[in-house]
């Protein structure tokens, strides 16, 4: 305590102190505090009468989730799903966010208009109409026979690739925006010396943009996963039985079964992944930096 | 010069890309014009009908006043934490900032689900669970730090020497605040402010989680009513919300510039 005195100046010190108060507090009371709370629940011991036994002390959660080999099936599935989903958001991202820096006046305010709003649609309406438009008899499926892409409807709700484009509906707006954050402070003068000194565009694409917006991919890519491994109405509206994730599992424990040590455990092995994978993907590209400096 | 960067296979791409990314939300409002009440594409005849089926019912208009009252609670909150902290981390030495901007923009790399799960568990100790205020404190979490990132970045284009002119004159900290600072960033605040809002209107699965028959959001009511049937009056509901989105992303593109404000966010 009075170290920290000492180092601050108290009067400026307080009163910094006192503006950071306010998110400190929601950070800790509506997150971390529920966090550990969360943590607290993973280990108390299941029972058929209610949501948990209050007070005790059990692995049972964890034991649940080691044990039960559907368990294991349905977090293999949802790292797969969630791979899958990052690499294509990211490229979408990056494409898209790339087009619209290259693009001047209405065109740009077009393509960035379009991501900010199919940003700000709720996910609902997104994956609503997203049935609609990739049903057997809807839109997409009408102009693929239209050009003669397929003389057959192509199944694209209700199994994987539903459970896919669904999500990817969700992760690419925040995608496209993040790599375009980065973008938006690449020196236009560096692409055109690129372009003096003969670099054709894919050129200048791969040796000048991509390394300068290696952050925003970072970023993007961390987006994409968390809330892929996290999928939950996706692949509940989009996709058939088979493509059941740990978010689904998490809210039939908690929701329907009420074994909330399970459902507990679960979170936080889930959470765990996450954090972990990041960890390791980020100190393996060094990019660590890089994604808090964005 | 830009413009012939993108090569013509690269512009028919993005071109595509744009009509898959607006193309649902572009057949959700012809939807809800449809007179048959089949939820298909393209309508056949156009009505209001189900604009008036959505009027005469009390849930969904139940809905509509709860996903306002806690899209407002959770703008006037998140812009006001974010105003105070954008302030205070101003004060702050480079090792500190970081660790406060990590620890705002930490919720926003947790899964929906698993926000929803946490804080329901612990709001269901002190009985708030299906309250505003969980959902309002929840949606926070969100828009804080989208906010705060907002604000600092207007911040960051303000003359602060303006700032300590005022207190050398004389001025409280309040004062010099709202007299001097305020006006200046006056677009960055509304642009926070209409952030967040719109963060908590269309958010989805912590809602889901957190709210009750009494306090059910659009989203959620949009959602139940999914499962079980295709209701026309999904289309109008989801059509509002997304003229509202578009109307508010018009406001902050013309008060900040589209490209500014998605290199902010």
């Amino acid at each position: 305590m009075s170290t920290r005195t000492r180092r601050l100046p108290s009067l400026g010190g307080r009163r910094t102190l006192a503006l950071l108060a306010p998110l400190l507090a929601l950070d800790v009371l509506v997150f971390l505090v529920p966090t550990a709370y969360l943590l607290r629940v993973s280990l108390t011991a299941r029972t058929p009468g209610g949501a948990f036994v209050e007070g005790s002390w059990a692995l049972d959660g964890y034991r649940y989730v080691t044990e039960t080999s559907l368990v294991h099936e349905i977090l293999a599935f949802t790292l797969f799903f969630a791979v899958l989903v990052t690499a294509l958001a990211v490229a979408v991202g990056v494409v898209y966010a790339y087009a619209a820096w290259c693009a001047t006046g209405w065109t740009r305010t077009l393509l960035l208009g379009g991501a900010v709003c199919s940003l700000f649609t709720t996910l609902v309406v997104k994956l609503f109409a997203v049935l609609l438009v990739y049903s057997p008899q809807g839109l997409v499926n009408d102009l693929l026979r239209a050009v003669g892409l397929a003389s057959e409807p192509v199944l694209l709700v209700d199994n994987l690739a539903g459970a896919v484009i669904g999500q990817l509906y969700i992760v690419v707006p925040y995608a496209i925006l993040a790599v375009y954050a980065v973008l938006s402070s690449l020196n236009t003068q560096l692409v055109e010396a690129a372009r003096d000194l003969g670099a054709d565009g894919s050129g200048v694409f791969r040796e000048v943009v991509l390394p300068h917006v290696r952050p925003g991919i970072a970023v993007a890519a961390v987006i994409a996963f968390t809330w892929s491994v996290g999928a939950y109405p996706a692949p509940l509206l989009l996709g058939s039985g088979s493509e059941q994730t740990v978010g689904i599992l998490v809210s039939q424990l908690l929701l329907a079964r009420f074994d909330w040590p399970a459902a507990a455990a679960l979170s936080v092995v889930t959470a765990g992944t996450v954090f972990g994978s990041l960890l390791v993907v980020l100190w393996r590209l060094d990019l660590a930096g890089g994604l808090l400096d964005a | 010069m830009r413009e012939r960067l993108l090569n013509a296979a690269g512009r028919g791409v993005v071109a595509v890309l744009l009509c898959l990314l607006v193309l649902p939300l572009a057949v959700v409002v012809a939807t809800a014009f449809d007179a048959s009440g089949a939820v298909a594409f393209p309508p056949r005849g156009l009505s209001t009908r189900w604009f008036s089926a959505l009027l005469a019912s009390s849930t969904w208009l139940q809905a509509l006043l709860n996903s306002l009252v806690v899209a407002t609670g959770t703008s006037a909150l998140s812009t006001a934490v974010g105003v105070a902290a954008a302030l205070g981390v101003r004060q702050l030495d480079e090792g500190r900032r970081r660790a406060v901007v990590a620890l705002a923009v930490l919720p926003l790399l947790v899964p929906g689900v698993i926000i929803g799960v946490t804080t329901l568990t612990l709001f269901s100790q002190f009985g708030l669970q299906q309250s505003y205020v969980a959902l309002v404190l929840a949606h926070s979490l969100w828009a804080t730090p989208l906010a705060f990132s907002v604000i600092q970045a207007s911040f960051a284009r303000f003359d602060w020497q303006l700032h300590e002119a005022a207190l050398d004159l004389g001025a409280t900290p309040i004062r010099a605040f709202t007299g001097v600072v305020a006006p200046n960033v006056r677009a960055g605040l509304a642009v926070a402010a209409l952030v967040a809002f719109v963060v908590s209107l269309q958010e989805f699965v912590i809602a889901l989680f957190l709210s009750g028959p009494d306090t059910r959001t659009v989203p959620v009511a949009a959602w139940n009513s999914l499962r079980q049937s295709l209701d026309p009056v999904v289309s109008v509901v989801s059509a509002l919300l997304l003229v509202a989105v578009v109307g508010l992303v018009v406001v902050v593109g013309a008060l900040a510039g589209v490209g500014r404000f998605a290199s902010d966010l």
